[in-house]
């Protein structure tokens, strides 16, 4: 959010899903889209297959979509904003580059093109560990395409310099022309179904909703006349892993931790787990038992999709009414009646008489969200924002007519290092992820029999050579250790990940790779580099 | 010979509903035309291709099985009087294949055979193809019936449907008095109806010719590798699929004890044949693709002498990415003759 927010002025995927049927080409980045956006993917497979469109994926990983790309950069773990950097000085070696939208549209491109003009073919070429060809065909195949779409997740964001490559893929498509129209556009595929919409509605520590800013005057008299209170804090708060390390300092004494599961899902986990004991209050708020709600003084029971009304915003802004499809069980309520409860005996009297009412609120506080009425989306299949007033019909893609920040802006960076790379103590990098069955912690999908039959246990995923050199067979078990604790796991010994890297993921609580990774840090988005860390492994 | 005026249908089927469960298809408040339980949409008289077949009414996508009590193991085979209206001729085909595999000597899958006996079919037989990936005649099929055991088949005749019993249930179906006495017009109409209905719908897609090809092992490995790099592994086919019966068990608890549920299987799964050990005997997708795609094609026409396809076209219609029966088919035919695996 924060690296699309400074080049366009808004954090969101700029385009709409629908609009991939249309793409001429594709450039996939950081995300595992088959596994993880699989009908996402389907439409961009139909585009290669039906209509030709080209696929770029860069991924160390030879991931499911590089098996059907057109080229896939297998570049090294860590080397993204090298690599788009290498491919702007191609484009702009080749004169490939917009320069009427450049020139319309952008400021600050000298200083784009003085940083990019080292990033040489053959220097980034070494640096990432590709092919200097291929790298010269990328450049080519996402610039001159007519509309080209660059998608990305979790693989670009989960770094130190996870707001860097943001701001790069964002100056990329900037200097090629390929945002602000139709199947084009710089897109970051949320992994959840509504967690775009909790960042729309300010659950984040420094906005209110729409992204309205707690430090702006303007935003915080509105929402205090509103509410009708004074004084509200105009200082921003703590984001999770700050929470999570606050905790630990004593600065924080009690959390309040609704649907995630900070002792499987935080970096470093047992840091985690160790950091939740010294609260002197922890309440979770979940379906089921959790790890984290283990640590809890007070527990909570959420409902589900099926059980409540509302809205859910999806990775394309769309807002989309939930009905409620059964009655909740025994005991439990609906979360929003539970924080007017809390709110109200906390001294705020706060009460609402539906999850309608409430949007009304949303909709005359947040000028994104100003005509996105209940009844409207009652009666169609949801509307994207900005949609401000109650005739806007929404909008499929953003910066039709100019960035919302005015001009877009190139934000020039370079490449710097992971926070810990292989040594000779530690000579395997660890790259983690995620499994198609499996989500998240697996608080729900490890308890569905079909899903769990899928994907029943963590495994560590190493490239032949490197298993016949430790001499460890196909499912043998390993310890894999890094400079934050141990895990046994066994094998599973493919081709698709590269030398020297191992992959493992954070669904098991038996056997959870977070114990492994790393609490280092983006500077910006507080986003922890859960991508890269350094291990040793030994067979057991 | 009768005829159903049709703005009488729902009138009968109302009627009927209040000593059976009645299905139809009905369109739903997003605009789909789904086979419901009567009342759940609204019946517009449309039959069309429903998306699912009438499957789920014989084998829910889920249902219990068995009940764990203290001591005591009880089966649960609950089975209402149904009837089912707008079966199409395609689906009938299916249920008839169903009925052989859900039968075979004494293993006999009692759920499902409590549900058939329990069950009217009404065919609204196909005058013309209702979509485009309809080839039913290609896999050996009929645009209306001929052989295949059913209840009742209608005719769409205009405003009128012209009904044949097709059993005996059948028949007593027919005594309702919604139903009148056909004219001998009607005779020459449904004479007409059926010439035409023989010649439409496409006679071949290659079918054979993949089959063939199949059946002499002309297709290797590679090949299945090669398409299955597409398959997002949601199982969809095999849930619309109507002579898809794959299932998997597991056991959850209750207030009182354990329940056995029963629930849809795909093969396209790998976990579906993955055994104990962790050995799985079609280790890769392409693997499991091949399986779904010989199974129908080859195996069933080394045990029973017929292909498992129906020629419906639904797995093509729900693919996402384009991995159904016709472009597998379509697939097979363009690929090179191999070397023999």
């Amino acid at each position: 959010v924060a690296g699309l927010a400074a080049a366009f002025g808004s954090g969101a995927m700029t385009n709409s899903i629908r609009e991939m049927d249309d793409a001429g080409a594709f450039f996939v980045i950081g995300s595992n889209t088959m596994e993880q956006h699989p009908l996402i993917a389907a439409r961009i497979i139909e585009a290669v297959r039906g209509k030709n469109a080209g696929l770029l994926v860069a991924d160390p990983r030879r991931i499911g979509l590089a098996k059907l790309a057109t080229i896939h950069l297998q570049h090294r773990v860590g080397t993204d904003v090298a690599l788009l950097n290498g491919m702007m000085h191609i484009i702009l070696e080749n004169e490939w580059e917009d320069v009427p939208f450049i020139k319309e549209r952008t400021e600050n491109i000298d200083a784009l093109k003085s940083l990019v003009e080292a990033y040489t073919a053959k220097r980034v070429a070494e640096l990432c560990g590709v092919d200097e060809q291929s790298l010269r065909k990328a450049a080519e195949l996402y610039a001159r395409s007519e509309k080209a779409m660059i998608l990305y997740a979790m693989g670009i964001t989960q770094h130190i310099t996870g707001t860097d490559n943001v701001k790069t893929l964002a100056n990329l498509a900037m200097l090629t022309g390929h945002v602000g129209f139709a199947s084009t556009g710089v897109n970051p595929l949320r992994g959840q179904n509504n967690v775009q919409g909790a960042c729309d509605m300010g659950a984040l520590p420094n906005v209110y909703t729409g992204y309205q800013r707690v430090n702006d005057l303007t935003a915080t008299r509105k929402f205090e006349k509103a509410w009708a209170v004074d004084g509200l804090n105009r200082e921003a708060g703590l984001t999770v892993t700050e929470m999570v390390h606050g905790a630990e300092t004593g600065e924080v004494k009690g959390l309040y931790i609704l649907g995630e599961n900070p002792v499987i899902s935080d970096p470093d986990a047992r840091h985690a787990a160790r950091s939740l004991k010294k609260l002197d209050f922890l309440v979770v708020q979940d379906l089921f038992m959790t790890e984290t709600a283990k640590y809890a003084h007070v527990i909570l029971p959420a409902l589900s999709f099926a059980e409540k009304a509302g809205t859910f915003t999806n990775t394309e802004r769309r807002v989309q009414l939930s009905r409620q499809a059964m009655t909740p069980m025994k005991g439990c309520m609906e979360e929003w009646k539970v924080f007017c409860e809390i709110a109200t005996r906390a001294g705020y009297p706060m009460s609402y008489e539906s999850p309608e009412e409430i949007l009304d609120e949303i909709n005359t506080v947040t000028p994104s969200y100003g005509g996105i009425t209940w009844k409207r989306l009652e009666t169609s299949w949801g509307l994207a924002w900005p949609c401000p007033d109650e005739h806007h019909p929404g909008t499929p893609f953003l910066h039709k007519d100019g960035f919302a920040r005015g001009l877009g802006h190139f934000e020039p960076k370079e490449y710097i290092p992971p926070a810990e790379v292989p040594d000779d103590e530690y000579p395997f990098l660890l790259t983690t992820g995620r499994v198609g069955p499996q989500f998240h912690t697996g608080t729900l999908t490890r308890k569905v029999s079909i899903l769990e039959r899928e994907a029943p246990r963590s495994v560590l995923e190493i490239n032949p050579a490197d298993a016949r050199a430790l001499r460890i067979p196909e499912g043998g078990l390993v310890a894999v250790e890094s400079r934050r604790g141990e895990l046994q796991l066994p094998v599973h010994v493919t081709p698709d990940i590269p030398e020297g890297s191992v992959f493992g993921t954070f669904h098991y609580r038996e056997g959870n790779i977070n114990e492994l990774t790393i609490c280092a840090l983006d500077p910006v988005a507080k986003i922890p580099e859960y991508k890269i860390c350094a291990v040793s492994i030994r067979r057991v | 010979m009768k005829i159903l005026l049709k703005e009488k249908v729902q009138d009968l089927l109302w009627e009927i509903n209040s000593g059976a469960q009645v299905y139809c298809p009905q369109r739903t408040e997003n605009g789909d035309v789904l086979l419901l339980p009567l009342g759940e949409g609204s019946y517009t008289g449309e039959v069309g291709k429903i998306p699912s077949s009438a499957k789920a009414v014989l084998f829910p996508q889920t249902e219990n099985i068995l009940l764990f009590r203290e001591e005591k193991i009880s089966k649960i085979t609950e089975a209402e009087e149904t009837v089912v209206f707008g079966v199409r001729p395609c689906d009938m085909r299916a249920i008839a294949f169903t009925d052989r595999f859900m039968a075979r000597g004494n293993l006999v899958d009692p759920n499902y055979s409590a549900r058939r006996h329990a069950m009217t079919c009404i065919v609204v037989a196909c005058n013309e193809p209702p979509s485009e990936t309809c080839f039913c005649k290609a896999t050996g099929g009929k645009l209306f019936l001929t052989d295949i055991p059913h209840d009742v088949q209608l005719f769409d005749a205009g405003n009128h449907f012209i009904a044949l019993a097709g059993s005996e249930r059948g028949k007593a179906f027919l005594a309702n008095g919604h139903f009148e006495s056909a004219t001998e017009e009607d005779g020459q109409k449904l004479a007409k109806i059926k010439e035409r209905a023989s010649h439409a719908g496409m006679a071949t897609n290659g079918i054979q010719n993949a089959t063939g090809k199949l059946l002499e092992d002309k297709v290797d490995d590679s090949f299945w590798e090669l398409l299955a790099n597409r398959c997002i592994r949601c199982g969809g086919c095999a849930y619309v699929c109507p002579t898809c019966t794959c299932f998997n068990v597991h056991d959850y608890p209750d207030d009182s004890g354990y329940v056995r549920c029963r629930s849809w299987d795909a093969c396209l799964f790998s976990g579906f044949t993955r055994e104990t050990s962790g050995h799985n005997p079609r280790p890769t997708q392409g693997a499991r693709l091949a399986r779904r795609h010989e199974h129908k094609l080859k195996f069933d026409v080394m045990n029973y002498g017929e292909i498992g396809c129906v020629g419906c076209g639904r797995c093509s219609d729900a693919c996402p990415v384009g991995l159904g029966a016709i472009e597998i088919i379509d697939a097979i035919n363009k690929v090179q003759e191999m070397t023999k695996r």
